[in-house]
């Protein structure tokens, strides 16, 4: 089914959220400046970043953040440049210290954690891409891929052996003993990813990985990240600045201006109902049928409807119009081998009309 | 309304207060100070009542209890800790020396060729062969060694000093800001200044010739390191500490070995930088190269010459040579495979196999220490000497050249300035100065500048420092009037440049001595090859830093003027140079820091001035009179710094 290919990520996997979030954001702060630490909680916090500029000279990149990602999950931020994405994201490991607020990941309260605490989780729960990838131009790809487990002090047959196994599980059995400089982008991307893989990590962190390389390699990588997500199960939490990677990637995001997020959901929920203008100016040139599925333009059934041909009821409107254009009687959409709704002819012209209004 | 009024603002040009950026009061000031110059002559000397004429006196005594305290058979504890230092000094040079002469010749050639070999590549190692070879036929063998221990000596203290020192520099913001400006004071003061506070402390001998060495070249190790820790690309550190790297981690697998070219570039610069100090440390006891340049001078000026020729090649050969070493062996750009990684340790085992073979045969064959049989000495001494008595034949051609361009220096530049500096009313001199230091500066380098020469007075060194003044002036302006049009003409003209660039290389990496020599030939008049040399020791960097201005101009603007219809020379006029301003004024401030720093040391061969109170000093054991003649250095390069550095290091200091 095509279908799996479009939406993968919010597609190809149940994100089970009965249990505890493996990455719980509460209430995080990062202002930079001189008198950072006594904005947060007065009247102040609530100016703009040009009076909070004018009047402490302080920049607040991320303001009062709280999200939760569960396991398994692909939670994607996405924000224009200077929206605070980034460091956002270094604030998780505290690669930047927040300012306020409480990051727990794995259960750990990672802002109150020590420094060899806080190695420790760097070292084997979490892990990192980089936009510019981070290479180090002076060793070998495979030393490059076998730096993580050598940090954690691993023997060397040990982990030149594991990082063989991750070169091949991205693709690149044959560039080990390459160096960086001699690799395209989007390879040292993959030996990015290696790196990243090959300490076991159970969070992923993503930072704009893609934004550097070629629109073509870009989708390459897409896929690639698809696939490693399917074949490792690992939780992500992605950056970027592109919509339609986001809305690709993502089972759920979050739109960022300004260091707050404007709008939390699922792809459908960005698309079919945006928070507000900000949100809708940027969704309005994505294609609606790609993205919303039979759930979100369905109707309950009524009696006798139920006879109609039968569809997933995670497939996209695009991918669900041939069979209902062809069908005299309204399609069902199924969830688990239970007809959930009905969609008529009526339904998908009112979605794929919405998309130029 | 509002609106209007936000026009009204925008349109209004930006208040400039009245005694700011006027070159007119400038002038207005130097008028003023030519008026009293006319009106006072001579009448207002520095009164005798604000002099501390003891103060020569006291310093004696200091010198004499303190060589008296380090003497005695059980000195206390803090002098033995310090003769310990001195003596560990002379040690390490004497060690060092000894080592090549215990290697003979041949071996310690064959052992610096392979390692260049080994490390920099075919060429490099050819060059340095050559240096070799030079220094043997030119009879200097001994000396050239001497020269050499005391350069691998300094270098190593600046580098275990400097390393460290700049990889915290580059780690540490808050480091950085309090080390620059002790690194820019030990930069900016000429050797000439510390000589005699360094013989005080360490008394004449090699310690003393490391330590004055090591002043000058642990700033570049420390500059550069720093620089090369914080080359290395932020997410490459991010990264490791995204993996849990420690500092430590971070530091040795990370940065170390990605910033590995630049710290090799950094052991290029010191060993430079302390090269070009031999010269001087000669004076203080520094044996070798130095010392024959320094008491050849006045004995035997061929010799002098062909040792300042030894040092010239010394110093090419290793920049060379640590050049292509840094740039064969970085490891982000030359991928070695394990088999060419065996080959080279086997080429490095036969290296060490062929220097033992050649020390043992040196030895065997009696080649002994010192390179003593074939060498060219005598013929190249003659040929030195001739060329000398042909410049100095008042019937030929170059004389007709030379004596008059040093005559006209003297008659029109150098004796009418010194006479009005030194004639001058004190109070109209430092006022005058002072608010010069206002205007284009600032007031805090004005007050500065009122107090160094209230400090110069009180030394009793008024006259000799106006005299001093007064050569760095024309100096400094023949500086400017040779660099800025050839840092233009570089900016605009690729083929200039690349002409232009092996010679200001070559006249970067000598010595300060080694200018004048010639020149003391060339133009026998006692100020002039001072001020000559002083004028090539400054043009490179001049020239460097008007270039590098003129073309980091936007290329937008360029291009705006040509759009335009402007001429070539138009956009050069009204574009390119007024808004290279700052890097032109960078160029007078460090070229006239630099041209200081050569024409006092001009006192040696009949500058006079300042210059001439310290080689006194030295050389005559007239302690105090050097201590307060260097003092007076020190002021009056403080002084300069502060009138010319414009407020363009407040700005570089606001934004920091």
């Amino acid at each position: 089914m095509t279908a799996v290919a479009e939406t993968a990520g919010s597609f190809g996997h149940e994100v089970e959220r009965s249990g505890a979030p493996l990455i719980d954001v509460e209430g995080v702060w990062k202002i930079f400046g001189r008198n950072a630490d006594r904005i947060v909680g007065t009247a102040d916090a609530e100016l703009s970043r040009g009076e909070l500029r004018a009047k402490h000279n302080c920049v607040a990149a991320v303001r009062d953040v709280s999200f939760q990602v569960w396991p398994r999950e692909v939670f994607v931020v996405m924000g224009l440049s200077g929206s605070g994405k980034s460091t956002l994201v270094r604030t998780l490991i505290r690669l930047i210290e927040p300012t306020a607020g409480r990051v727990e990941i794995d259960g750990r309260d990672i802002t109150s954690a020590s420094q060899a605490e806080l190695r420790e989780l760097r070292r084997h729960t979490s892990s990192m891409v980089f936009q510019h990838f981070g290479l180090l131009a002076h060793r070998r790809v495979i030393d490059n891929v076998a730096f993580g487990l050598e940090i954690q002090g691993v023997s060397k047959a040990e982990r030149l052996r594991r990082a063989e196994e991750v070169l091949t599980l991205v693709g690149l059995d044959d560039v080990g003993n390459s160096f960086p400089d001699q690799l395209s982008g989007g390879m040292q991307q993959r030996v990015g990813l290696a790196r990243a893989f090959a300490v076991d990590p159970k969070v992923m962190l993503y930072d704009e990985p893609f934004s550097a390389l070629d629109p073509l390699i870009r989708r390459d990588m897409q896929d690639e990240v698809i696939r490693l997500q399917h074949e490792t199960g690992k939780t992500m939490v992605f950056i970027t600045h592109d919509l339609p990677e986001a809305l690709r990637l993502g089972d759920r995001i979050a739109i960022m201006r300004d260091g707050a997020i404007v709008q939390l959901g699922t792809p459908e929920e960005l698309v079919g109902s945006p928070a507000d203008e900000y949100v809708a100016n940027f969704v309005r040139d994505i294609p609606r049928s790609h993205v919303l599925t039979l759930r979100w333009i369905m109707r309950d059934p009524a009696p006798g409807d139920e006879d109609g041909p039968r569809l997933d009821v995670r497939t996209t409107v695009r991918n669900a119009v041939p069979l209902i254009v062809e069908s005299e009687k309204p399609v069902c959409a199924v969830e688990e081998g239970r007809v959930v709704g009905v969609v008529d002819k009526e339904a998908v012209l009112t979605a794929i009309a919405g998309e130029s209004g | 309304m509002a609106v209007a009024q936000a026009a009204g603002r925008l349109a209004a040009p930006p208040q400039r207060r009245w005694w700011r950026g006027r070159a007119g009061l400038v002038v207005a000031i130097v008028v003023g100070m030519a008026i009293a110059f006319i009106g006072w002559r001579n009448q207002v000397v520095w009164p005798a009542s604000l002099t501390w004429n003891a103060l020569a006196h006291h310093l004696d005594s200091f010198q004499v209890w303190l060589s008296d305290h380090r003497n005695v058979p059980h000195p206390s504890v803090f002098f033995r800790g310090f003769n310990g230092l001195a003596n560990f000094l002379d040690n390490l040079v004497g060690w060092l020396t000894s080592l090549f002469f215990k290697l003979t010749w041949a071996g310690t050639t064959v052992l610096g060729v392979l390692v260049v070999l080994r490390f920099g590549g075919r060429r490099a190692a050819l060059g340095t062969a050559a240096a070799f070879l030079s220094f043997g036929l030119m009879g200097l063998w001994e000396s050239s060694m001497r020269t050499f221990a005391l350069t691998l000596a300094s270098v190593g203290l600046s580098l275990a000093i400097g390393l460290p020192l700049g990889v915290l520099a580059g780690r540490s913001d808050r480091f950085q800001r309090l080390i620059t400006p002790v690194l820019d004071a030990m930069q900016i003061i000429p050797a000439f200044a510390y000589l005699m506070p360094i013989v005080l402390l360490f008394s004449v001998g090699p310690g003393a010739a490391v330590v004055t060495t090591l002043i000058y070249s642990v700033p570049p190790a420390i500059r550069i390191t720093a620089l090369g820790i914080r080359g290395v690309p932020t997410n490459t550190v991010e990264a490791a500490a995204a993996l849990g790297a420690t500092r430590m981690q971070t530091l040795f697998k990370v940065q170390l070995p990605l910033a590995r070219r630049m710290l090799l570039l950094s052991v290029n610069q010191t060993i430079l930088f302390a090269l070009s100090m031999v010269v001087i440390a000669g004076l203080i006891g520094g044996q070798g190269l130095g010392d024959v340049v320094t008491s050849g001078l006045y004995s035997n000026p061929a010799l002098a010459l062909l040792a300042g020729a030894a040092i010239v090649i010394m110093a090419i050969a290793l920049d060379r040579a640590t050049e292509a070493m840094a740039n064969r062996t970085d490891p982000a750009h030359r991928h070695l495979t394990e088999g060419k990684q065996r080959q080279l340790r086997l080429f490095t085992l036969g290296c060490a196999a062929a220097v033992g073979l050649a020390a043992g045969l040196g030895n065997a064959l009696g080649a002994g220490s010192v390179w003593s049989r074939w060498t060219g000495q005598s013929w190249l001494l003659r040929q030195v000497q001739s060329a000398l008595d042909y410049v100095q034949n008042p019937d030929t051609f170059i004389f007709h050249i030379t004596n008059p361009i040093g005559n006209f220096l003297v008659q029109y530049g150098l004796e009418p300035l010194r006479s009005f500096f030194v004639e001058l009313p004190w109070p109209a001199m430092t006022f005058g100065l002072a608010l010069i230091a206002f205007l284009i500066s600032g007031l805090r380098p004005a007050v500065v500048t009122l107090a160094m020469f209230s400090l110069i007075g009180l030394t009793n060194e008024w006259t000799q420092a106006m005299d001093t003044l007064s050569q760095v002036l024309v100096a400094t302006v023949l500086t400017m009037i040779v660099g800025i049009p050839l840092g233009v003409w570089a900016a605009e003209s690729n083929r200039t440049r690349r002409v232009m660039r092996p010679i200001l290389d070559v006249l970067q990496t000598l010595p300060q001595l080694v200018y004048i020599i010639p020149f003391i030939y060339l133009m026998p008049v006692s100020i002039v090859p001072g001020v000559i040399a002083g004028v090539l020791y400054a043009s490179p960097v001049v020239i460097r830093l008007v270039e590098a201005g003129v073309r980091e101009v936007s290329p937008h603007s360029v291009e705006a003027a040509g759009a335009f219809g402007a001429t070539r020379f138009q956009t050069l006029l009204k574009v390119k140079i007024p808004l290279a301003r700052e890097a032109i004024m960078l160029g007078v401030n460090q070229g006239m820091i630099m041209v200081l720093a050569v024409v006092v040391i001009g006192g040696l061969v009949g500058s006079g001035a300042l210059g001439y109170d310290v080689a006194q000093g030295l050389q005559q054991s007239l302690f105090g009179q050097g201590v307060l003649a260097s003092l007076a250095i020190l002021a009056l390069g403080i002084a300069l710094d502060r009138v010319t550095q414009g407020r363009r290091r407040r700005r570089l200091e606001d934004l920091a």
